[in-house]
């Protein structure tokens, strides 16, 4: 092997070694490109790999396994997944968090719609209202949790206080089951700024000559709104409804924060339910099994959404 | 022979190259002065490539405010001054404290010593977690003086078959404080911390209506009184700590927990109308506050007291490290009693970790620990009753013991050595936890959640929810 002519890059072919051969290669103008490429992807490589991939894959053999975290893990088969069928709890967090899923997406989309189509609007000072109204979804998740268990509060909330004014009864939003779930989507959408400011850059990419041509047709502001704006928006309405989906099945912190789970299991989310399983009942098996299987839910309504929606959205 | 690399090719060597920096950045460093893993070097044995090391690092997790922070790391530098060849390493962990601890475990990475709730301790002794450290504490002529800890409780609370597991850090049990103003000017007569005279229920439900006032200064029971308009009430009693609900428990002469089933006991008449009993402040009689959940917003019992919309609340006697500092004159008491006086009696244990590579300076640690230089520093500040004997002698208490005259001037209110001498020790319940009570209290407190709404009498709920219950403790038996 000549050393000197692999460095030089005069006869590549002559060297048998890898890295010779790396070396030469990188040397052309499309090996430096895609050195550079990886180079830039690489850390967010790196991280999908040990922080997505290897956990994933581990929480896979898992979930055919029974673990306590001390000692060894020892293979169960499918006993996991058998367990979840006749598991009360598991059912019963199932059951919340579709409920909150089903409510919350749509209702925090026609909320963050309603607010684009208000923040689009030509008046002064707009971009003190964009600001305000998006504020909220930066607010760190606790923070927000810590205000709205105020908020909620029976005896010294602001929530209260306000029906106590208009001479409604006290409400235990916390405390009574059945007011739980309808509070903790009352709370998320205050998060909604996030799904808005996607609306909002949608809406201005829809072209005016449209509005233009529909005005001179005699089409009213609604007639505008049901027969452009909606449908131009579609991709985007398609958009926030999947990443709602997917968020919202994987709700935690509002459950864990404020309500525990409780009152009665009527916040118990499922990956509340996951997380309790692996770290405080120390069953990892367990949790990594009931992780699959929400995985394979939200693939699921995924799926179910793209073969059914998707069809019908209009990109421009 | 191809004449460029292909891309599969680069992928794997960058691949490779990569993957190994990374484990070579995740190794374990070996010039640390702990004794790395896997070696055969004893503690304070120099390793291959390293300087000359002399001191071991005992780590130490746990759990506290600031003030248990600022104590645990004075004591930390005496131990050091004593132990030049001892380094403690404190991680505090304030939230989540057994799942990260259970993390450092399976991650390799036991600390050596750890706070561990009495809760899960004999948890943990059944999964083999913990340090045996009989031999050493049955040789020691200081902590293993035979009446060195109130007995029998220390022992009945640390040994599993007969062995020692971990030490007991103190005592601590629910009592009741209230705001010594509000009687006064009230004309009432408080309530004493002596336990010979504890008030029976009945008064204290009297005196909670009488404190407890509505906008319009109307008292439950009177005609025209507005419970959704309370201005101050009489009293607060906790449903979201396990100390409190045990302390109605056991103040109603019921049990949690049969010692020596290991099996759940609230269906039980005393211990339901124990639990009932709490419920009814809130339900029936309109002299506590609803919703646990107001302590973690900054609005606490610590403040209502100060500000005068709280005149009486059951808390630990840990609170009373930070309720001695309110701006009005504070009074503590016994709980009143139900049907039979009791509290709910317990404190954290010190424990050594099985997986520790230095057991000995472990347990020099822990003795330490034990030691009455480093029980003073919490009970000097109020945050613990004394579990050592020598302690509670009336020389021992002159060594921590501060009557509060005033507020900023002392820590313990007048009439508080009965609570330390007489009403802990004498009336202060225990509670043991069996293997898998984490999962099982996954149903009780969810059961509990309809009581305190009045959706079902505790009873009912403990009739449904125990059996359920005792079938996990049974699984985890087996």
């Amino acid at each position: 092997m000549n050393k000197t002519s692999v460095l030089s890059g005069q006869r590549p072919s002559q060297t048998n070694s890898g890295f010779g051969r790396f070396l030469h290669w990188f040397r052309t103008p499309k090996g430096r490109r895609t050195v550079t490429g990886y180079i830039f992807i690489g850390p967010f490589i790196l991280g999908v790999l040990f922080w997505v991939v290897y956990p994933a894959g581990m929480a896979a053999w898992l979930a055919f396994h029974e673990w306590n975290l001390i000692s060894p893990a020892k293979f169960v088969g499918l006993k996991n997944f058998e367990t979840m069928l006749g598991d009360k709890l598991f059912w019963q967090s199932l059951k919340v968090t579709s409920v909150y899923t089903f409510v919350s997406v749509p209702l925090g989309m026609i909320v963050s719609f309603s607010m684009a189509l208000l923040i689009n609007t030509k008046v002064r000072g707009i971009a003190i209202f964009r600001t305000i109204y998006y504020l909220p979804s930066i607010m760190p998740a606790v923070a927000n949790a810590v205000l709205w268990a105020w908020i909620l509060n029976t005896d010294f909330g602001l929530l209260n206080a306000g029906l106590h004014f208009i001479g409604l009864p006290k409400i235990a939003w916390l405390q009574e089951p059945e007011w739980t779930l309808p509070a903790l989507i009352l709370m998320s959408l205050w998060g909604v700024g996030q799904a808005m400011i996607i609306f909002l850059a949608g809406l201005q990419g829809i072209d005016e000559v449209f509005y233009e041509a529909a005005k001179i047709d005699g089409a009213g502001s609604w007639a505008q709104l049901v027969h452009i704006t909606i449908p131009m928006m579609s991709s985007v309405f398609f958009f926030n409804l999947i990443m709602g989906i997917i968020n919202s099945f994987q709700v935690f912190t509002a459950g864990y924060l404020i309500t525990n789970g409780g009152p009665q299991n009527a916040s118990l989310f499922y990956v509340l339910y996951l997380y309790r399983n692996g770290f405080q009942h120390l069953k990892m098996g367990y949790a990594s099994a009931l992780s699959w299987v929400l995985f394979f839910i939200i693939a699921f309504f995924t799926a179910f959404i793209f073969r059914t929606l998707g069809r019908r959205v209009y990109y421009q | 022979m191809k004449k460029n690399m292909s891309r599969r090719e680069f992928m794997r060597i960058a691949g490779l190259a990569s993957g190994a920096s990374i484990l070579a950045a995740c190794a374990p460093s070996t010039t640390t002065t702990t004794a790395p893993e896997g070696t055969e070097a004893g503690p304070g044995e120099t390793t291959e490539g390293a300087p000359a090391a002399d001191t071991v690092t005992v780590t130490f997790t746990g759990w506290g405010g600031a003030e248990e922070n600022d104590g645990v790391l004075a004591a930390a530098e005496y131990f050091e001054g004593e132990n030049p060849d001892i380094k403690i390493n404190w991680i505090q962990i304030p939230e989540n404290y057994a799942e990260k601890l259970l993390a450092m475990v399976a991650a390799g990475t036991p600390p050596d010593t750890a706070f561990c709730y009495n809760t899960i301790y004999q948890d943990y002794v059944s999964k083999g977690l913990l340090m045996d450290i009989t031999a050493n504490l049955e040789a020691d002529p200081v902590v293993g003086a035979p009446d060195y800890f109130i007995e029998p409780q220390e022992k009945d609370r640390c040994t599993v078959d007969g062995k020692w597991y971990g030490i007991g850090s103190c005592w601590v049990a629910g009592q009741m404080y209230y705001n010594a103003d509000i009687f006064e000017a009230e004309g009432i007569e408080p309530p004493s911390n002596d336990p010979d005279e504890a008030w029976e229920w009945d008064k204290f439900l009297e005196v909670a209506r009488q404190l407890t006032t509505d906008a319009n200064g109307k008292h439950p029971g009177e005609d025209g009184f507005d419970p959704d308009n309370i201005e101050r009430w009489g009293v607060q009693w906790p449903q979201n700590n396990l100390v409190f609900l045990h302390s109605a428990v056991a103040d109603n002469g019921g049990r949690w927990i049969n010692p020596e089933t290991g099996l759940v006991e609230l269906d039980s008449p005393e211990a339901s109308e124990g639990l009932q009993n709490v419920a009814d402040l809130m339900l029936v009689e309109h002299v506590a506050p609803r919703g646990a959940a107001f302590s973690a917003l900054g609005l606490t019992n610590t403040q209502m007291l100060e500000n005068g919309t709280l005149a009486m609340a059951i808390d630990g006697s840990w609170a009373l490290s930070w309720i001695t500092k309110i701006n009005a004159n504070l009074g503590t008491a016994t709980l009143p009693r139900m049907k039979s006086l009791g509290t709910d009696m317990q404190a954290h244990i010190h424990v050594g970790l099985a997986g520790s590579e230095n057991p000995d300076q472990a347990w020099q640690w822990l003795r330490f620990l034990a030691t009455e230089y480093y029980q003073l520093i919490f009970l000097k500040m109020g945050l613990w009753l004394p579990s050592q004997t020598a302690l509670m002698t009336p020389e021992g208490m002159e060594k921590w013991y501060t009557e509060r005259k005033g507020p900023g001037d002392g820590i313990h209110p007048a009439g508080y050595d009965k609570i330390v001498t007489k009403f802990v020790p004498e009336y202060g319940h225990v509670l043991y936890m069996p293997p898998g009570y984490t999962e099982a209290d996954a149903v009780i407190t969810p059961a509990l959640d309809a009581v305190w709404v009045g959706d079902e009498t505790a009873q009912m709920a403990m009739e449904t929810a125990v059996p359920e219950a005792n079938a996990i403790l049974e699984e985890a038996k087996a």
